[in-house]
């Protein structure tokens, strides 16, 4: 038996190739969406209503834009906006689980205060108010995706943060001296990191599914803009006329790229906290 | 459970592209299932055919009046004008869209322009029984002014009544077009007139609005003591509904004249065909013809520093080709614009404007604009680019504005497309030019457009002032006669030297005329169309006492 087949054997590869391909995936749209940026705007009035065909897999719509074009920028706008809402929703729970773990009853009871005030608006409702407040259009999405997905995330950290300061390795480094600032990033942090990984991973198919809602809506973007709530809410109007292919690719698109991250982020999870499985 | 809730959430999706790939399945299916079903019915059909004098007439959900039918919110003297049916009008338009009379039998103007006598018809009934006399009228035109919030009434001074079939309305400036005015106000009962007119109206005219389901329909019975001709169609059913619905609506069999757009015309109905009426519906955007850097009162700011300069602006009327425009957004059903009311009695044809792309590369390239290394022209450091907005949500604005760009494109002119909602549109259109729709059986509109803004330095819409054209439209509006004003409203569109047409100073461009396009049922007759004016509503609907089933 050689090595490699040894190795195809071992499911933690396997599991780890099939990641690695997902992200792949998702990279190439990405960047081929950003790349395609002008090419998704681009009309054609000598091509409209295309079916799906060799040259335009995904058809044309009624200016004669190339779906496929089109969807994959809108994809790759999603992708973008949903690193940009980890990101910020990630150092945004970090800083706030970390502090109310660590900083006392006062801060602990302020944090949870906010992180049930953001939870208990219903999202959709305070991403709509958000983006309009901010003047809708690309910055209010992006401000109002990004700063509405760190709650969940929040609390899971302080919870998590909780438990550790009850162990008794932190109780130990307590009494001989050490500093809180010192236990929270030597000792609970590394142990935070499976979940923190694994959260801010699993906040992307949030962030790209409330894109896509709120683009949809019409709160977001101007239509001519790729974005793959725009080309959804568009294609309903063209459903009666029998254009079934305006929504159905680019609805699967964006339900195959929620899945793999989904896939990513448990992948993930069970590679470096192989414990949580069992739980 | 995280994981769980996200898991949902996708498949959830996944549910909803599978049906929605579905739907649009099942929608061809039932396409081709339809002939059967309408045969099924048919017996019954003809049974009722033989004395059918009703129709169900389908429009767009912004066609219901929201404030209901009174003609102080804008039934029929809004925004969209057509006429009001329930209540009658002094005046109405014919089909060349002149003055002819309704209630009036005769009316005259004082040398002054400032005095209209108006006699009315004796023995007209409101549908209550109460006669209707020079009070009625009164009331309703000083009701008018004071409340109208979408039509200008601001010319009148007051209506009095001089006896029971005379009214006279003395204005506080003379306004020669005050017959096309009183073409779209219905006249109101005083006795009956209040709050609740909106819903539930009375009038003399040749329907009585039976019905009422907000957000769904409206059925009119016609008026049976009606002093005109006796409507033939003594039931008209509108119904309100989307685009989509209304297409659903037709293939189903259920309605007998429902509206569409240009994107359902390569679509069949079976029992149905496609009619195009001609309209005044236009569709053309302001350049403005102001260099930038000033900003009006408010602090919006005006002008643009590509299009005021007018060789640009003529160039980029030459550079259209209209008809291409046609064939390609509206799928043939238009026809070209060159200002904002062709065909109509005040339309100066010098307006028209040939398609002519080596004049206007010429005119470009005299002009000092000389094609930069990436292909797009400039002059002193400015680009020859603009933005291009189109209201959200209005597909056929925002192909015209595509295919505009893509056109202007060939002769070094980049246009970027851009959305935009109307509570921006307004004060954007000052500096950066808007795909906007116009068009009215009235000449105010010209007016409304080119005319500077009372007491402002340039005109309302668009940056642009020639005291020439202010000069011209005031005297039409001065006139005596209407069609002595006819002539007047065409000089200042061109009157040899300036004016607002290519060889003038161009302010804004016009691409098409939309036609309104319906399903209609076969064996329906629906009536001569006067050209529809802006907004596909109950234009359609202006004659439909006439209409017959054959």
């Amino acid at each position: 038996m050689s090595t490699d087949r040894a190795f195809w054997k071992d499911r933690r590869f396997r599991m780890l190739a099939l990641a690695a391909a997902a992200a792949a995936f998702l990279l190439a749209v990405t960047v081929l969406g950003s790349v395609w940026h002008d090419a998704a705007l681009e009309t054609d009035f000598s091509r409209k209503n295309l079916a799906p065909c060799l040259k335009y897999p995904f058809g044309t719509d009624w200016m004669g834009r190339d779906m496929f074009a089109r969807t994959v920028a809108g994809l790759s706008l999603s992708i973008r906006l949903g690193i940009l809402t980890a990101c910020v929703s990630a150092a945004i729970a970090f800083v706030l689980g970390l502090s109310a773990a660590v900083m006392g009853r006062f801060a602990d009871g302020a944090v949870t205060m906010m992180i049930d005030l953001v939870m208990g608006i219903p999202h959709i409702l305070l991403l709509v108010l958000i983006s309009y407040a901010c003047g809708k259009g690309f910055k209010g999405v992006v401000i109002g995706v990004s700063l509405t997905h760190w709650a969940s995330l929040a609390r899971l950290i302080r919870g998590e943060v909780l438990q550790l300061k009850a162990s008794p390795y932190v109780k130990i480094a307590e009494k001989l001296g050490k500093g809180k600032l010192y236990i929270a990033f030597r000792h609970m942090a590394p142990n935070l990191f499976p979940q923190f990984i694994t959260g801010l991973i699993l906040l992307f198919p949030h962030a790209i599914l409330h894109e896509a809602s709120v683009t949809f809506l019409g709160f977001g973007l101007s239509p001519e803009q790729p974005a793959i709530g725009v080309i959804l809410s568009e294609s309903m109007n063209h459903l009666a006329m029998g254009r079934w292919w305006l929504a159905l690719f680019p609805g699967l698109f964006l339900v195959a790229s929620v899945l793999l991250f989904h896939y990513i982020g448990q992948t993930v999870c069970r590679l470096i906290d192989p414990g949580s499985v069992h739980e | 459970m995280k994981m769980k809730q996200m898991l949902k959430k996708a498949a959830s999706l996944a549910l909803v592209a599978v049906l929605a790939a579905g739907l649009a399945g099942c929608g061809q299916k039932t396409e081709a299932e339809l002939p059967e079903k309408a045969e099924e019915n048919l017996p019954e059909k003809t049974a009722e055919t033989a004395e059918k004098d009703s129709v169900v007439v389908v429009m767009g959900p912004s066609s219901e009046p929201e404030a209901g039918f009174d003609p102080a919110y804008g039934w029929g003297a809004g925004e969209h004008v057509h006429e009001p049916l329930i209540q009658s009008t002094l005046t109405v338009t014919d089909a060349d869209l002149k003055i002819g009379y309704d209630l009036a039998t005769d009316m005259s103007v004082s040398d002054d322009g400032l005095v209209w006598t108006v006699k009315i018809r004796d023995g007209v009934k409101f549908t209550d029984g109460e006669p209707l006399t020079a009070e009625d009228v009164a009331f309703t035109y000083n009701t008018l002014r004071d409340t109208s919030s979408v039509n200008d009434f601001t010319m009148l001074d007051e209506a009095v009544a001089a006896d029971a079939s005379t009214v006279e309305f003395h204005l506080n400036r003379p306004y020669s077009i005050w017959p096309y005015t009183m073409a779209i106000t219905g006249i109101v009962p005083k006795h009956a007139y209040g709050p609740d007119y909106g819903s539930d109206p009375i009038g003399s005219g040749r329907y009585i609005m039976k019905q009422w389901d907000r957000g769904q329909q409206v059925i009119f019975e016609a008026n049976p003591d009606y002093y005109g001709e006796a409507p033939k169609m003594k039931r008209v059913t509108v119904l309100f509904m989307e685009e989509d619905a209304a297409y659903a609506a037709a293939c189903s069999g259920q309605v007998d004249l429902a509206y569409t757009s240009a994107a359902y015309s390569d679509q069949t109905v079976d029992g149905f065909s496609l009619a195009a009426y001609p309209t005044v519906d236009n569709r053309g955007f302001n350049l403005p013809a102001v260099a930038a850097g000033e900003t009006d009162e408010n602090g919006v700011p005006l002008g643009n520093d590509f299009t005021c300069d007018v060789n640009v602006r003529r160039a980029i009327n030459l550079a259209i080709d209209r008809e291409a425009m046609i064939a390609n957004v509206l799928n043939g059903y238009g026809t070209a614009a060159y200002s904002v009311c062709d065909k109509m009695p005040w339309y100066n044809p010098q307006a028209e404007t040939p398609h002519d792309p080596d004049t206007a590369n010429a005119l470009l390239d005299e002009a000092g604009w000389l094609t930069g290394a990436d292909g797009i022209r400039e002059k002193d450091g400015v680009r020859a680019a603009f933005i291009l907005l189109y209201p959200t949500g209005d597909s056929v604005r925002q192909a015209l504005a595509e295919e505009t760009a893509n056109q202007l494109s060939e002769f070094g002119i980049d246009v970027t497309v851009e959305g935009v909602g109307w509570d921006t549109a307004y004060d954007r259109a000052q500096s950066t030019p808007l795909m906007w729709g116009w068009g009215a059986h009235t000449p105010m509109e010209l007016y409304n457009i080119y005319h500077t803004k009372p007491g402002g330095k340039y005109a309302q819409y668009s940056p642009y002032r020639n005291e020439e054209v202010d000069r011209l439209m005031d005297e039409a509006l001065a006139s005596p006669s209407l069609e002595d004003s006819y002539e007047l409203w065409k000089q200042a569109q061109w009157n040899g030297s300036t004016g607002i047409t290519q060889e003038g100073d161009l302010p804004w461009v016009w691409l098409v005329n939309i036609d309104h396009l319906y399903w209609v049922k076969d064996g329906l007759k629906v009536a001569d169309q006067k050209p529809h004016p802006h907004g596909h509503g109950w234009s359609i609907v202006n004659n439909v006492d006439q209409w017959t089933w054959q």
